[in-house]
Order: C-alpha cells, then structure tokens, then sequence
C-alpha cells in the first residue's frame, strides 16, 4: 500500500476511535458533521480546486442528495443504505446536467452561474410545499432505517465515506484525469494545445464531484433528520464546502479535511456559546476565515506547510543549470524541393474589428522541412499559428493536413492529429513539475500514468532537461522555459512542431544551443515551422522562408534570396537602408 | 378576435379578457415602477464591474446595509416637522448613498484593493478568483453582521404614501382600472434623476471620463497619469453608494432583513448581465426588464417561483447571450 | 535630460533587462533599436514607472525616479505612447486627448495644445466626436501619440509606432513624428524596428539584444556598422 493510502486509513480510524470516547450527544453530533463537510469540501475540491472553474453553487448537489434520500424514505419507504449512494447519482446527474451548459462560461460567468443553480432549486422547493421535511421515525426497523441509538455509529459512518472520498481524490491527483485537472487550472489553452480534452475532464469533474456532494447531503439528512430548503440549499452550504477547502488548502487531499476539522468545531462551538448574543456568529466565524484565507495565505494551510518544508529541504545547493545534451551532429538532412506537402494553409484570412490581421495567406509545409516564418512585429505571423492550431477559426479559407480540411477543429484535436506547438510568451503550467507539464503532453497516446512518464522523461533528456525532472516550472530560466514547452510538445509525439518565437530573447549562445536541437529534431524525421521576428539565426536554420508582412505573404524562397530581397529589407530595416547600403 | 373566441369556447379555463387586461396592466406599472429602482441598484453594480473587472459578491449586502441605514435615517427625520414622513423616506434614502459610500472606499482601501488592481492582473487567474472568494467572505461577515446589529426581524419603512395610489381608467369599457402607487411612483423618478445625474457625472467630468479611461484599459491610464488605485476605490465607493441609495428607496415599498442581499445579488446580476457586463445604460435597461419580468410572472407563476423565475432567466441570458441583449459587450484592448 | 545606469528588470520572473546604461540630452531623438524580446518594451515600462527596477536608477531632470508612482511620472513630464496604440476604445477622440491632457501642465496649455495637434493630424479634428475604437489603425496610432502631445510632455516615448500598420501608412506616421520633433523641439525617444528610418533622423541609436545594449553610436556610424545588419538579416 502507499504511504499515503495507510496514512489516510489510519487517520480515519484514529478519529472513529477518538469518537468513540466520546458520548455527550452535543459533540457527539459535532465530531459526525465535521467528516460530513470534509466530504463537503473534498466534493468542491475535485472541480474547483483541481480544475480552477471555482463553484459558488455546490450545494445545489448536496441538497439535492438530501431531499432525495428524506423523499425517497418517506414516498418509497427507501432505506438509506439505499438511498444514500442512489443520492450520489443523483448528484452525479445534476452536475453533468449542471455541467455541459455551464462549462461554456469562464471566470466570472461561471461562478455566478454556479451561483444561480442552489437558489432557483431553493425557490422550487419551497413551492413544491418541502419547507420542512422530517423522516419518520422507524424504532421498528432501526437499523434497516439507519436511525441508531449509538449516535457513534453516525461517526464511523462519517467517517468512513470521509476516508473514501479522501483515497478517491488520492487516486485522482496521481491520474491523468488529476493532472489534465490542474493543466487546465494553469492555463487552458496551452493544456488544449497540447492535446487535452479540457471538456472531457471538466465534465468527468463535476459529475464526480456532484455525486460526492449528494452523498454528503443524503447523510446530512439522515443525521438531522430534518430538511429545509435553506439548510441545504442556501448559501453558506456552497460557502461552507469552498472555505473548508480553501482554509485546508485547495487542490489537496488533506487540504479540506483540515478546513473542516479546524472551522466546524469553531463555529458549532462558537454558535452553541454565543448564539443567543450574537445570532450570525458562525457566518461570522467563515466570512473572517475566508478573508483571512485570501490576505493571509491564498493557498491554504497545507500548500503554506509545503513551501516551508520545501524551504528547509534546500538548504543543499539548487543543481547547477543544465545545458541541452548535444544531439548528434545533426546529420545533413536530404534535401530537394520534391518533398511531398503535408501541410497548407490556402488563403486563409482573420480580422479583429476593424483589423486584418492575417489575409489571403497561402503556405505549403513539405515533409521533413524546416520553414521558417518571419515578419515585423503586428505582421501576424502569431494569429496564423493560432489559425493552424484551432485556437482561431479563419474568417476563410483553408487548413489542410494530409489532404484533410482541419480548419475549425479545436485545438486537442489538432494535436491529436499530429499538430504540436510552442508559444511567443511560453505557457508552461508554472505550479507543476517539469515531469508533470511534459507527461500533459504525453498522454495524448499513452494514457497511463507510468507510461507517460516514461515518454515525458525521453521528451525531458532530449532537450537536455532530464535532470531537473522534479523542479517546479515557476522560476525557469528564459532557455528552459523554451525548452520545456518543446519538451511537452514533442511528448505528444507530433509530425510538424510549430515554434513560436522560441529564439527571442535568448544570448548567442543559447540561440546556438537551440540552433543544434532544432536540427536534431528535423534530422530525426519532424517537420518543423518556426516563427521568429528575425532572420539572424535563421538563416543557418532553416531550408525556407515565408515573410509576412502587414498580414499578407511578401516574399517565399530559399534563405539566400530572401535577404537580399528588396521587398525584405524595406520591411526589416527600412527603405531608406536599402538606399543608403546599395 | 380568435383569442376572445378562445376564451369564449372555455370560459372556465382562463379569466375573461378585460379581467386579464387589467391584471396586465397593473403587473406591468408595477413593473416599470420596482424595475426603475432595480435598474439604479444595477447601475451601481456596472460601474464596479466596468472600471474594476470585479465580481463584487457582497454587493447586495452593500444594499442590505443602505436599507438599514436609510430605515434609521427615516426614523430620525420624521421626528423633524419640515421633513414629515412624506419626504423623509426619500431623503433617507438619499442619505444612506453618502454614508455607504464612505464604508465602500474603507472596505476597497482595507481589503479589495489587496487582491485586485494592476497588481492582481498580474497574478494572473489567481487574483481574479481571489476577488471573487474576497468578497464572497465580506458578503458574510456583513450579512451575520447586520443579524447581531439589526436583528432578525422583518423592518420596513412606513410611509403613509406607500399605502396611496392614484387611479387609472377606467378604461376599456369601464372595465379596467389601475392603481399606481404613489410612494413608489416618486422612489421610481427619484431613481431614474439619481441615474441621470450619474450619467451626467460619468460623461461630462473630468472623474467620469477618468474613471471610463481607467476602465478602458488601466496600464494606459497609468501613462496619462490618472491614479488607477484611486480611481477602483472611487469606483467601489460610488457604486456601492448607489445600490445603497436604491435600497434605501426600495425600504419603503418591501420588508426586509439582514439576508435580503442574497436575494437581489442574483436579481442585480441578472440585471448587469442582461445590460452586457459594464455598460451603464444597459444595466438600467436590465434592471428594468428584471423587475418586469418579476412582476409579470405573478400572471403565470405562483408568487414562491418570482425569483426563481429571474434565476432561470439569468441562467438562459448568460448560457445563451453573456455579452447582454442590448448592444455588444463592453470592449477591452 | 533622461539618465540611465545600470538598470535590471524582471518581467514575469524572467530578467528582461540587464545593467542598461545610457543618456538622452535635451531636445534630441534618440532611437532604440533591437529585435522582439530583446527588452525594449520592458525599458520603456521601467521609465514610465509600470515595471519596477531591481536595481539601477532613473534619473529625469535630475531627479530619481525609481521612487515616484508611476501615475505622479506623467505629472513629471514622461509621456509614454505605448505599443499596440492602446487608445481607449470606448472613448471619443476628443475624451481621448483630454485624458491626454490629465497632466497639470496638460490642462493649462489645453487650447494651445489642442489647435498644434489638430494642425499636425488634421483627421482627428474632423474625427473628434468618434469613438476610438472605431478609428483604423493609423488613425488609432496618430490619436496614441497626439494623446502623448497634449500631456505637455518633456519628453515623449514613442513604442514602435510603425507596428502592425501598412508600409505607406508606416511612413506617414514616422513622418509627422520628425516633423514634430523638428518643429517643437521636443525630446523623442523611439523604438522602431524599422533601423533606417530609426536612426535617420536621430542623433544617437543604442541597440538593444537580450537585455543589454551590445552597440550605440551616431546615426552614420550605426549605418555602416555591418553588425545591425546581422543582427536584423544574418547575413
């Protein structure tokens, strides 16, 4: 077993057995509902904490769950034993009903969407005529009904389906489902183009996530015996879940657990004392915790103790910086104009408003090539990348892979198709390891985590990268930066890899070091478009050139010609230059 | 003519024509006249999310707090002859703007401006969620706050104009009459000359058109040397003011408590969404149609599902429509 | 009148600038050349206060400027016209200017201001009352530097003003800006890409690559220095 799976075991028995000290019904019910908001807030975790689409609207699922189970007892004579997991599926079905509109919106509109949902079913429940629903008392079939005389069995039940949620999320994170989860935190768009399937996960999330949050709510209502519609749809049920999570620390195992333990005890205990003075004391007792959360410490308790361990694991000296592993002498790469075209644009054009950015753009890619693409700035050389990967769709024209119009095709698509690629400002997943940006792109084809980790560390040696694996992406340099987005790219194992910019900003030397890598690669059968403002270290790279200018293609050929193409130098360096040099 | 020959082929299934006419009616003055007021609220909202890009959460509780403090201002300046209770409601309700507007800045100095601002566009998405969570917490420390101070119980302000309506008709063949009510007929004109003068403010000031510059873009404001910092704070202060000014209207013609912002976050959203995310004249506009949509849905809708039902409208306008019904979202380069 | 030494930034924990030193005198045009990512908007940005110095100071008139916020900067006399134009969309051309002149001594020389601009782009005269948004991109980039004028600037910071635009459009607006220069006597600093027309008409060029300022010189110099030449065509 791993270490953590028998850490998580036995915490759970440790607290069953610490609540089985205990017998004063009061704290007897505070040491059950603490598991149940750990689950709560595990339950938010697993969208919101992994995925960054913060939910302001999970109790829309708990409360679900727990007028499920209370209807379902009193209409059906359901036991709870039952009605608890089928309270999860209908949490399950709520957040992928919930989910397939709402994971249109970003940022801001999903949230208060996410908001709506609990209180219009606040509303709804209300009219239905449920504004308290009790369970019947069933002293003839106790425990069929789950309506113990020992409330410590409502504990160890608590605390049971808290150990589950607890190894499920366990199992998450070391996944390909966890780590596409926190890819798309990061930065969306990057994750899609390196080949994840961002609604996919997303959708897998909420579904898992709501079934987790109507099991909670199934138990809440078998515990309380009570429902009402803002119990468990109200607002502080979906704040309760977040700022558990949060205080705890987000996109943790035991970030949320640590949140309930912390805040539920403070606030029962804080509501049973002062309640009668101050009525709002446990709306208090969050809002500040939350507060605090964001000024204090935005990461929560258990990422704080992480970068303090970490700070004092480095006392040893950071390794020294690496320098690319020196492929090969790049072998001289046959070449010949009669090598086949695999890829072409045919007269694509994009405006922005008023702004033609890229017009009537027509470009063949042959296999096995180094094109480069290059142009002042503002020529739109990066709105055509984003228009041969999918970020963009082409006002009109053409994409053509193989033979095949891809134009329109979401960018994980794209990729998946053998289109990988870099960007001008690079967009690595800067809170996760180099191992864990490059296995992103591996999974493409190899959908376990040991295997991706396999072709990630190959990618990583390639560029010279292997040997800081484990180091976080925040803090790179400039070069490895580069390099490790080409690494991710090349993890997915593309037939053309577009670079963008990948040169700028680097010294000579660094330009050099990539110069061979860049070579290697072609060597080694990828085709390769690059796009670099200029021509300096491209002429003694690539076999091609395309130069836009002003959107449009101004000149095409052979390295050679193109520098000392009037057209050209009026563009790079001005006509006057071209006069006065002449 | 066909559908009076519907009604006439089922008499017993739907009121007859006039009867509805006349419900209409009456739903849709009651409409215009609540929608005015929710349209101030909006407008304050719109403003903070225009110049800032901020979702503020607690801003209904803003409102909450705007109705407390026009509720106390209206019992202290009854008690003063020249006001009576005929105008205090509405100076009270104009009283509650500055008061809150001073708590906005010391909220935004204190807390907001730390997690928004250039500095937290910098952060990238973690300062954009951090604002969210932020304001999330303010909005329930002030609700559970309000609870020990003001109490549970329902408040309102009384006024002996909320309980007076002129008449309208009959018309229709003497058949259809509609009651305005007058208490609300002034909060509503009140409303729309506090959004007038705003406008005024926002187009024709040195402020206003700093403040929508700041807004534009706030990195090039910076260059031109408007102070961006200040200007979110007189942002946030402004339009917390505002929606206080429209709670402090709407005091008089609902009952509330502390947790009344809960209800309208959802209403006021729905509201700014409808308008396209910071746009001042479409917030109005939405406002305007949210307190319609309210007030017309009492003619289908059992009086539980009102605010259900602007929920489902908000959920259909930001799925299906999220840069608003009226004109294009509000552009940023 | 402008003073750098030994200026470090970081952008998006990258070091973008590294120890660049140099000096813009009173009434000059001074050119900063340099390929993408070499730093050169990140220079602009510490000058006008947006991206904070790690190390080195600014000096303007004299005066430090590493301890001033960046909005007091353009009170100073710091008019920065950035890249992309960045004009307010939402705002009239007119409104535009009139942020322009936020300065204070913006607003007390408005009217003298305002009839110099519109007799230098006579197209946002009769375009005052549009929104800027609507503008083409060569009106959007006349309105971006006219915007930076009716601040009263000392000195004015022009981003490459030739980006994204048409090559005939390009030159008119490099045009307009020697005019500028040459009629009020006003001290340019401009980063362009287009090297010739850059150095042209300025009396200094530095060249910017990976952070640091690696050649400078007089515009006669620089234009025989087969080095830009590499560094722009590689060959």
């Amino acid at each position: 077993m791993r270490r953590e799976t028998v850490l998580i075991i036995g915490f759970g028995l440790a607290y069953a057995a610490f609540a089985a000290l205990v017998t004063h019904s009061y704290y007897q019910l505070i040491l059950t509902v603490v598991p149940i908001w750990a689950v709560m807030g595990l339950a938010w975790n697993l969208l919101s904490g992994y995925s960054g689409f913060v939910s302001f609207g999970h109790a829309a699922f708990f409360g679900l769950g727990a007028y499920f189970v209370a209807l379902a007892q009193i209409g059906w004579n359901l036991s709870p034993w039952l009605g608890i997991p089928a309270a999860g599926v209908v949490g399950a079905l709520a957040g992928l009903i919930v989910g397939i509109p709402t994971f249109r919106l970003r940022g801001h509109y999903f949230a208060l969407a996410m908001l709506a949902y609990p209180l219009a079913l606040m509303y709804v429940f209300e009219w239905l005529g449920y504004q308290e629903l009790t369970l019947p008392m069933r002293r003839d079939a106790a425990l069929q009904f789950m309506q113990f005389e020992d409330h410590r069995i409502y504990t160890w039940l608590a605390a049971g389906l808290m150990v589950l949620a607890m190894l499920l999320t366990g199992r998450v994170e070391r996944s390909r489902f966890g780590l596409s989860l926190i890819a798309i935190k990061e930065d969306e768009a990057a994750a899609e183009a390196a080949g994840v399937r961002t609604l996919h996960w997303k959708l897998l999330a909420i579904t898992l996530s709501g079934a987790m949050a109507g099991v909670a709510g199934g138990l809440y209502a078998v515990v309380l015996l009570v429902v009402t519609p803002p119990a468990v749809f109200g607002m502080l049920v979906s704040a309760q879940a977040l700022i558990v999570a949060m205080f705890g620390g987000a996109a943790t195992v035991w970030g949320p657990v640590l949140g309930a333990l912390v805040l539920v005890p403070l606030s029962e205990f804080l509501h049973a004392q002062l309640a009668d003075k101050i009525p709002g004391i446990q709306g208090v007792v969050y809002g500040l915790a939350i507060i605090a959360v964001i000024l204090l410490a935005p990461e929560g308790v258990v990422w704080k103790w992480r970068a303090y361990r970490r700070k004092r694991a480095r006392a040893a000296p950071a390794p020294a910086a690496a320098s690319p592993v020196s492929p090969a002498a790049a072998a001289q790469r046959a070449s010949g104009p009669e090598r086949p075209v695999i890829f072409e644009a045919r007269q694509l054009s994009k405006s922005f408003g008023g702004l033609k950015a890229v017009r009537d753009v027509t470009l063949q890619v042959r296999q096995g090539e180094i094109l480069g693409i290059i142009g002042p700035n503002g020529a739109g050389k990066t709105t055509l990348f984003n228009l041969l990967n999918g970020f963009l769709r082409p006002d009109g024209g053409e994409v053509v892979l193989d033979g095949r119009s891809i134009a329109g095709s979401a960018p994980d698509r794209v990729c998946a198709a053998g289109i990988g690629r870099t960007f001008q400002v690079a967009r690595p997943f800067r809170r996760m390891s180099m191992l864990d940006n490059v296995m992103i792109g591996a999974f493409l084809h190899e959908p376990s985590a040991a295997a991706a980790r396999a072709v990630a560390l190959d990618a990583l040696a390639q560029v010279g990268l292997a040997e800081h694996a484990q180091r976080l992406a925040d803090g790179l340099t400039n070069k490895q930066l580069r390099l490790l987005e080409i690494a991710r790219a090349l993890a997915g194992k593309p037939r053309i890899l577009l670079l963008d910019e990948t040169m700028a900003g680097l010294t000579g030397a660094e330009v050099e070091e990539l110069i061979t890598l860049i070579r290697a690669l072609a060597a080694s059968g990828l085709t390769i478009v690059i796009i670099e403002h200029t021509m300096q270290a491209m002429v003694r790279l690539v076999d091609r050139f395309v130069v836009l200018d002003d959107g449009a293609v101004l000149a095409e050929g052979e390295p050679a010609r193109i520098t000392q193409d009037p057209a050209v130098i009026d563009a790079y360096l001005g006509r006057k230059w071209r006069m006065a040099n002449a | 003519m066909c559908a009076v020959l519907a009604f006439e082929r089922a008499p017993g299934l739907i009121m007859d024509l006039p009867q509805f006419l006349e419900n209409f009616l009456q739903a849709l003055t009651a409409g215009l006249l609540t929608g005015a007021i929710y349209g101030l609220v909006c407008v304050g909202l719109s403003l903070i999310f225009g110049v800032m890009r901020v979702i503020n959460f607690a801003h209904g509780d803003f409102m909450m707090l705007g109705m407390y403090v026009a509720f106390y201002a209206f019992g202290m300046l009854a008690a003063v002859p020249l006001f009576g209770e005929w105008l205090s409601p509405y100076l009270a309700a104009l009283f509650a703007g500055p008061v809150i507007f001073v708590a906005g800045m010391l909220v935004h100095k204190l807390l907001v401006s730390r997690v928004t601002g250039m500095r937290a566009s910098a952060l990238a998405s973690e300062g954009h969620y951090a604002q969210l969570i932020l304001t999330l917490g303010i909005a329930l420390v002030l609700q559970n706050g309000a609870l020990y101070l003001f109490g549970s119980a329902p408040v309102s302000i009384q006024t002996p104009l909320a309980s007076t309506a002129w008449l309208v008709g009959p018309l229709h063949g003497e058949r259809v009459e509609i009651f305005v009510n007058q208490g609300q007929s002034i909060a509503a004109l009140i409303a729309l000359a506090v959004v007038l003068v705003f406008v005024a403010v926002m187009n024709r000031t040195r402020l206003g058109k700093a403040l929508r510059a700041a807004a534009d873009n706030p990195v090039a404001a910076v260059y031109m040397g408007i102070d961006v910092a200040r200007a979110h704070r007189l942002a946030f202060g402004l339009g917390v003011a505002i929606t206080a000014i429209g709670g402090g209207l709407l005091a008089s013609s609902i009952s509330f408590q502390p947790y009344v912002g809960l209800e309208y976050v959802i209403v006021m959203y729905a509201g700014v969404v409808l308008g396209g995310l910071g746009s001042v004249p479409g917030a109005f506009l939405g406002g305007l149609t949210i307190g319609l949509v309210q007030q017309l849905s009492t003619l289908f809708l059992p009086n539980q599902l009102q605010n259900a039902a602007i929920f489902v409208m908000f959920l259909v306008i930001v799925l299906l429509r999220p840069q608003g019904l009226f004109g294009t979202a509000a552009r940023r380069t | 009148m402008l003073e750098l030494r030994g200026v470090c930034a970081d952008y998006g924990g990258v070091p973008a600038l590294k120890e660049v030193s140099f000096g813009v005198g009173q009434g000059e045009l001074t050119a900063i050349v340099g390929p993408n990512g070499a730093g050169k908007s990140t220079l602009f940005k510490t000058i006008s206060g947006v991206v904070p110095v790690s190390a080195g100071s600014i000096r303007f008139e004299g005066r430090e400027l590493t301890g001033v916020p960046a909005a007091q900067r353009a009170h100073l006399g710091i008019a920065h016209v950035p890249e992309g134009r960045q004009v307010f969309p939402s705002l009239t051309v007119l409104e535009n200017l009139e942020m322009g002149a936020y300065t204070q001594p913006g607003q007390r020389a408005w009217r003298a201001n305002i009839e110099r601009i519109y007799n230098w782009f006579p197209v946002l005269a009769t375009r005052a009352k549009s929104l800027a948004g609507s503008l083409s991109g060569g009106q959007q980039q006349m309105l971006a530097i006219a915007r930076g004028l009716a601040s009263s600037p000392k000195l004015l910071m022009l981003d490459e003003p030739s980006m994204g635009l048409a090559p005939s459009i390009a030159d008119e607006i490099f045009e307009r800006i020697v005019s500028i220069h040459g009629q009020s006597g006003l001290t340019v600093l401009l980063v362009e890409q287009r090297v010739a027309e850059a150095l042209h008409f300025a009396k200094r060029g530095y060249v910017l690559e990976a952070g640091s300022v690696v050649l400078s010189g007089s515009h006669d110099e620089l234009m025989r220095d087969d080095r830009i030449r590499q560094a722009y065509l590689g060959m």
